[in-house]
């Protein structure tokens, strides 16, 4: 689905958070994940503003790894930091989702 | 980092000589993106220009990356170069000047306030 750039913005980085939970993995693996699941709006450079901010905020565990063609690529594991925000990220979705949805019920 | 280089912005220098000379191993397009980068990141840099090494050297290795698996840059960066260099920089320490003048006139506005006893 195209234009959801808009609606994703706050959710995209606990959708990255959950990418690098499942196992170690780098950039550019994140983004054609994200595309496979139907979020085609979202490129590279996104995603690598949002690895740089887990970085920072002391998220994420990085560990650089030779690759065949190119410079060293960063891969992504979440500490236990991150595993922390992760759940806190789900709990906040579930109640975002749960109230959207009940709007739509019409306050049921 | 030396006292030395504190003072005469010697590592500076020579840290950028070396994005240059990366940047100039990529193909066209990416060393195009690159200049625009450099460009855009410059009014988020600090008195010295220090907070913009690392975040220069990241756009750049990412730059790399893309070029090492063929990829182009709009399929990386989008249309919106800008915008990426803004949220690169939008972190914690990357603070401008402008955020510096914003707090100083926060704390004097404050200051006078409390005077007035408001």
């Amino acid at each position: 689905m195209e234009d959801l750039t808009e609606m994703l913005k706050g959710t995209l980085e606990g959708c990255v958070l959950e990418i690098i939970g499942g196992e170690e993995t780098y950039g550019y693996a994140i983004t054609r994940r994200l595309n496979e699941l139907g979020f085609t709006d979202v490129i590279d450079g996104t995603v690598y503003t949002i690895l740089l901010r887990l970085e920072r905020n002391g998220l994420v565990q990085v560990t650089k790894r030779p690759s065949e063609v190119g410079p060293p690529r960063k891969f992504y594991a979440l500490n236990d930091a991150g595993r922390a925000e992760l759940a806190t990220f789900w709990a906040k979705w579930q109640y975002v989702s749960s109230r959207i949805d009940k709007l739509k019920e019409g306050g049921r | 980092m030396s006292f030395w280089e504190t003072i005469t912005g010697n590592d500076l220098t020579r840290d950028w000589h070396a994005f240059e000379t990366r940047a100039a191993a990529l193909p066209a397009g990416h060393r195009a993106a690159w200049e625009q980068i450099r460009q855009h990141l410059f009014p988020f840099g600090d008195f010295t220009g220090r907070n913009l090494t690392p975040i220069a050297d990241a756009a750049l290795g990412l730059l790399e990356e893309a070029a090492a698996d063929g990829r182009d840059v709009p399929e990386v960066l989008g249309d919106d170069i800008p915008g990426f260099c803004a949220a690169l920089a939008g972190g914690e320490g990357a603070r401008t000047f402008r955020d510096r003048w914003r707090d100083q006139l926060n704390r004097d506005v404050a200051r006078k306030l409390a005077r007035l006893g408001g």
